[in-house]
Formats: structure tokens, C-alpha cells, sequence
């Protein structure tokens, strides 16, 4: 992965492993109707609004920052989404999931419901659902996101759900509810006593994004 | 929200012809020939030659073109078998060819306005031609036992293009890049004399016919007196490795006086460019965890209450889904507050 020449503003764009996947199935999905912006990279830490030089300058730090070329994968890019919000917004919307971290039982199970907070006037349950990403499947024998269902929503959990399928891949499913069963496959754990991975939901309105660590404990 | 729906004067669509060189070196002559004795003693070595620009065993080896030889006697190369005279690899190789260019299995290739019986055919790798060849880019240097001649496409010279099986094609004529060298030797359009034009040009399926019966005259007559087994094409030849047909061409293309093979390709690129417009009073807050103090969501200045700055750095193009389709980035971060309005074109190629 390289940085993008900066000397010039130029644009590098890339079809995403998501949309080559739905290009070649043929089935009327790659269709674009709607963008989003997202600041993956900048650290607003950088932003110095007492820079001595002036208001002109408190953005020094990042105006030219080098940026690296466009990742392929889709959940590694578009991240931190830049959202639309009314001038005077004091509040980010940020996700509560009920947890900070989640740990589980081999073959116990737990039901998700996010919430948004600080969104269109105050907590909120977005309309479009949730989408939930587990970094590695295969520690749950049920991962099924429930209560959004349009077709693509339908079709994406439906292919999604299958569960431990032996190699170490991410999984994203989307609803409103996301229930979570962890494996009783013992062999996973090999000599360990528990297994973790991260689950990062993101808000489909509002952008908001939260990403928690995940244990599960081998029971015998 | 974090989506902006895109509506129908945001998209348009644009084709543009691209052209490159034919040759994975990047160079537009190819002027070092290689093959492989591996591939050439192999079952395929009985109807082609691949042809490479380095020797075959070094990485940055690469087919570049094949030599085939047909003829329609199955002169030039041993029969199948012996009891059946006439089936050879280049009896297979004419039909192939006639089949594909003629598809009549009784028509015959007519080069210039003499019809010939045999032909050498010269065919690019698909990756390196591309589209198509692109016209008047030919330059094309063979040796024989008797001078050197290059030749080239009439496509130049051509006020309507001629159509076969095989889309588009021309003759080869005496000259180099597109235009047309005369002397003694050939007539006003480029061709021999005797044996009219030095082959054909296709285009559209990247390949070139040699008439052996125009390379064979002497240079009197307009030729540089190739031969090889086979050219005297009736009957059969036995095969002989030394004058192999296809091995023939081969030196006569490589040999030090020629040297050189010039050709580009072409295609065509289909855009599709978005125009993505964040208008003044969007996207100026950020989901970006540094963007964000605190646990309950407080933005990192007070300053960016009332006066947010954001920076973009990643557009994402989506379906109706939300499935992430496309992801643009900027190659540095561009400014966006409530003063301030963006217009972003992103170029998609398929």
C-alpha cells in the first residue's frame, strides 16, 4: 500500500471487494445511488485552534498530510463517516451497545440491541438497523442480525449466519438486534482457555461506529 | 445522515480510445526474439512457435506473439499418418484459419489479387494487443537469403475499410509505420510484383497473415527470396527442423538484419464519472473518534460547536443497500466546514 502523490490533488478510485463480488453476480446490486465522506487518517488531535500564527494555520498539521491509496477491502475503509448534523451540534451520535466488552461462555448466547445516542434529538434506534462485523466467525455457532427486511438486508444475514466454518474470516450481518451464540467446538482453543475477537457495529444513518472486544471462555 | 443520494446529472459516461504499445517491455519495437526449445519440441511446437523477448527461463520472459504456418496441402510438417497424405499440422492450420477469417471451407486467402495456397500467421497475445491493433502503428523487418524488407498496413491508403469473417482487414505493403514504400521492385499500392500484397492485417483479432509467396520473390521482383520446407506446396514435405516452416519466419524476423517489430495496441476504456457535490451545510461533522472528547460524545473544540472544520479524505460510493460498491481517495485531505462546498469528480474504468 503507497501514499498518493500529494503534489497535485488527484483522485484514486477503486471498485471494492463488494462491488466486484456484486458486478460479477450480475444481479442489478451495483448500482451506484448515493455517496458518504469519511476522514479515515486525520487525527483532529492535530488541529491546533491556539496556533500562534493565526486561524490560518490551525489546520497546518494536516492540510498537506500524504494520504495512502484506497483500500479494496470494504470494512477497512470509509470507517469515520462525516455526517451531516445541524451547526451548533455540541453532541456526537455515538453508539450504546450495553456493553464495553462482551465475554461468553462456550455455547451461551446474547442478544444485542444498539442504541444511538445524541441522534435527531436524542436516543434513537436508527431506522436502517445496524450492521455488526465479528473479526473472526468462527467463535460463534450463531452470529444473525434481525428486524431490518429488505431483500439485501435479508440476503446478506441469510448468507452470513453460517457460522464456524473453520478458517478465520469476518462476518458482517445487519438488523436491529444482533444475536450472538458462542461455539462449543472445542478444538479451536487448542492449549488456550479462551478465544477473542472484536465486533464492530456502525450506525447505517448516522455513521456512528463502536468497536468492542469479544471473549469467549472454553467451558470443559 | 451520513448518505447523500446521488441523482441523474451526476453520472456520465465517457468512452475514449487508448493506445499503447503492443509489447510487455513497454518499448514499441520489439527488437529481441526469443522461444523455447521446450515449447518448440513439444506437441504444440508442431503447429506453433511462441515467441518471447527474453530468454524463456528469466522472469521477465513473456510470450509475445506465435508463428503458425497453414497451408492447405498440409505441406511443411510430417502427416499424422503416414498411410493419410495431405493431414498435417499445417493442413489443421489452414482450416483453422479459413474457418476463422474466410469461413467458407472452400474460399482461399487472396493477397492482393493472387491466391495463395499458404500463409504464415503471426498472433499477438491477447493481453498485448489488447482491443485491437492500432492501424498505421505496423513495422514489421524480415531478412531473407537475398536483402531485407519491411512492411506495413494500407490502411492509410485504404477510402473504405474491406471486411472479412475475422472484422476488419488490410493488405501488407512494402514501407514502415503506416506509410507506404515503392521502388522497382513492387507495384504503386506496395505489393509484389508478381505475388501481390506481403499478406493481410487483422486488426480485430490481433493477427497478422505473411503471403510466403510474396517474401519468396527476389528482390527484383519485390521479395527477399524466403524459403522454407513447405513452400513449394504441392504435395507433402517431410519435416525437417532445420527449414521448419515456422522456424524459418522465425529467423527471418530475428535475424541481425531485421530486428525489428513495432506495433501498438489499442482499447477502449469506458468511464463512468461521479460527480460527488457535499454542500455547504453537510458533512462537517465527523464520526472520526479524535473529532469526538469524552464518553458522551462532546466534540474535541468548542470551536467546532458552531464552527466545525472536517477534512476529507475517502469518498464511498454505495447501493441502495449501503453495500460499499466503490471507495475514492483524495490524495490529501480536503477542507470542509459550513463556508465551504466541494466538487469531486471520480473516474471509474471498466
Amino acid at each position: 500500500m503507497g501514499y498518493l502523490n500529494n503534489t497535485v490533488v488527484t483522485v484514486d478510485a477503486i471498485l471494492t471487494d463488494t462491488g466486484r463480488q456484486l458486478l460479477a453476480q450480475q444481479n442489478g446490486q451495483f448500482q451506484i445511488t448515493q455517496f458518504a465522506l469519511a476522514d479515515d487518517e486525520i487525527d483532529y488531535t492535530l488541529y491546533n485552534p491556539n496556533h500562534p500564527s493565526g486561524s490560518a494555520y490551525y489546520g497546518q498539521a494536516i492540510d498537506n498530510m500524504p494520504l495512502l491509496e484506497a483500500f479494496p477491502q470494504s470494512n477497512q475503509v470509509m470507517k469515520y463517516k462525516l455526517v451531516t448534523l445541524p451547526r451548533g451540534t455540541a453532541k456526537m451520535p455515538i453508539l450504546d451497545l450495553g456493553y464495553n466488552s462482551i465475554i461468553l461462555k462456550q455455547g451461551a448466547s446474547l442478544a444485542i440491541t444498539p442504541q444511538t445516542l445524541n441522534y435527531q434529538g436524542g436516543n434513537t434506534y436508527e431506522t436502517s438497523g445496524y450492521s455488526a462485523t465479528i473479526s473472526d466467525i468462527r467463535l460463534f455457532s450463531n452470529f444473525q442480525g434481525v428486524g431490518i427486511n429488505t431483500p439485501a438486508v435479508n440476503a446478506l444475514n441469510v448468507a452470513n449466519q453460517t457460522t464456524t466454518i473453520g478458517t478465520s474470516v469476518s462476518k458482517t450481518v445487519v438488523g436491529t438486534t444482533i444475536n450472538l451464540t458462542a461455539t462449543t467446538v472445542n478444538t479451536l482453543f487448542s492449549t488456550q482457555t479462551q478465544l477473542q475477537a472484536t465486533l464492530t457495529v456502525e450506525g447505517r444513518d448516522s455513521g456512528a461506529r463502536l468497536t468492542i472486544p469479544v471473549t469467549v471462555i472454553k467451558v470443559s | 445522515m451520513s448518505y447523500t443520494r446521488l441523482v441523474a446529472d451526476d453520472f456520465v459516461v465517457s468512452s475514449d480510445a487508448i493506445s499503447s504499445t503492443c509489447w510487455t517491455t513497454g518499448n514499441p519495437t520489439l527488437s529481441t526474439f526469443f522461444t523455447s526449445s521446450t515449447q518448440a519440441n513439444g506437441s504444440s511446437g508442431n503447429y506453433y512457435l511462441n515467441v518471447y523477448n527474453t530468454a524463456s527461463n528469466e522472469s521477465s520472459s513473456a510470450v509475445q506473439f506465435g508463428i503458425a504456418y497453414g497451408n492447405s496441402y498440409g505441406s511443411g510438417s510430417a502427416n499424422y499418418n503416414s498411410a493419410v497424405n495431405g493431414k498435417s499440422p499445417t493442413a489443421t492450420i489452414w482450416g483453422q484459419w479459413q474457418d476463422l477469417v474466410l469461413g467458407d471451407e472452400n474460399a482461399n486467402f487472396v493477397f492482393g489479387a493472387v491466391t495463395s495456397s499458404q500463409f504464415f500467421a503471426v498472433t499477438m497475445e491477447r493481453a498485448c494487443y489488447k482491443d485491437a491493433i492500432f492501424l498505421g502503428s505496423l513495422t514489421l523487418k524480415l531478412s531473407g537469403s537475398q536483402g531485407v524488407i519491411t512492411l506495413t498496413d494500407n490502411s492509410q491508403y485504404v477510402s473504405t475499410v474491406p471486411y472479412c469473417e475475422a472484422g476488419r482487414v488490410f493488405q501488407l505493403i512494402s514501407g514502415s509505420a503506416g506509410t507506404k514504400y515503392t521502388n522497382s521492385g513492387t507495384t504503386t499500392d506496395g505489393y509484389s510484383v508478381n505475388s501481390g500484397s506481403y499478406g493481410w492485417l487483422l486488426p480485430d483479432i490481433g493477427a497478422i497473415l505473411l503471403n510466403p509467396l510474396a517474401l519468396g520473390e527476389p528482390p527484383i521482383s519485390g521479395g527477399i527470396s524466403f524459403t522454407f520446407s513447405g513452400s513449394a506446396y504441392t504435395g507433402n514435405v517431410a519435416y525437417n527442423a532445420a527449414t521448419n516452416a515456422n522456424a524459418s519466419l522465425f529467423r527471418a524476423m530475428s535475424g541481425s538484419t531485421a530486428n525489428i517489430f513495432t506495433l501498438n495496441s489499442q482499447e477502449t476504456i469506458t468511464s463512468d464519472y461521479v460527480f460527488v457535490r457535499p454542500r455547504s451545510s453537510e458533512y462537517n461533522y465527523s464520526e472520526n473518534p479524535s473529532f469526538i472528547s469524552g464518553s458522551t460524545g462532546e466534540v474535541l473544540y468548542p470551536q467546532f460547536i458552531n464552527n466545525p472544520q472536517t477534512y476529507i479524505t475517502t469518498i464511498g460510493l454505495y447501493n441502495d443497500t449501503n453495500d460499499l460498491l466503490a471507495v475514492a481517495k483524495l490524495s490529501r485531505p480536503l477542507t470542509k466546514d459550513f463556508t465551504k462546498e466541494a466538487l469531486i469528480r471520480v473516474k471509474l474504468d471498466f
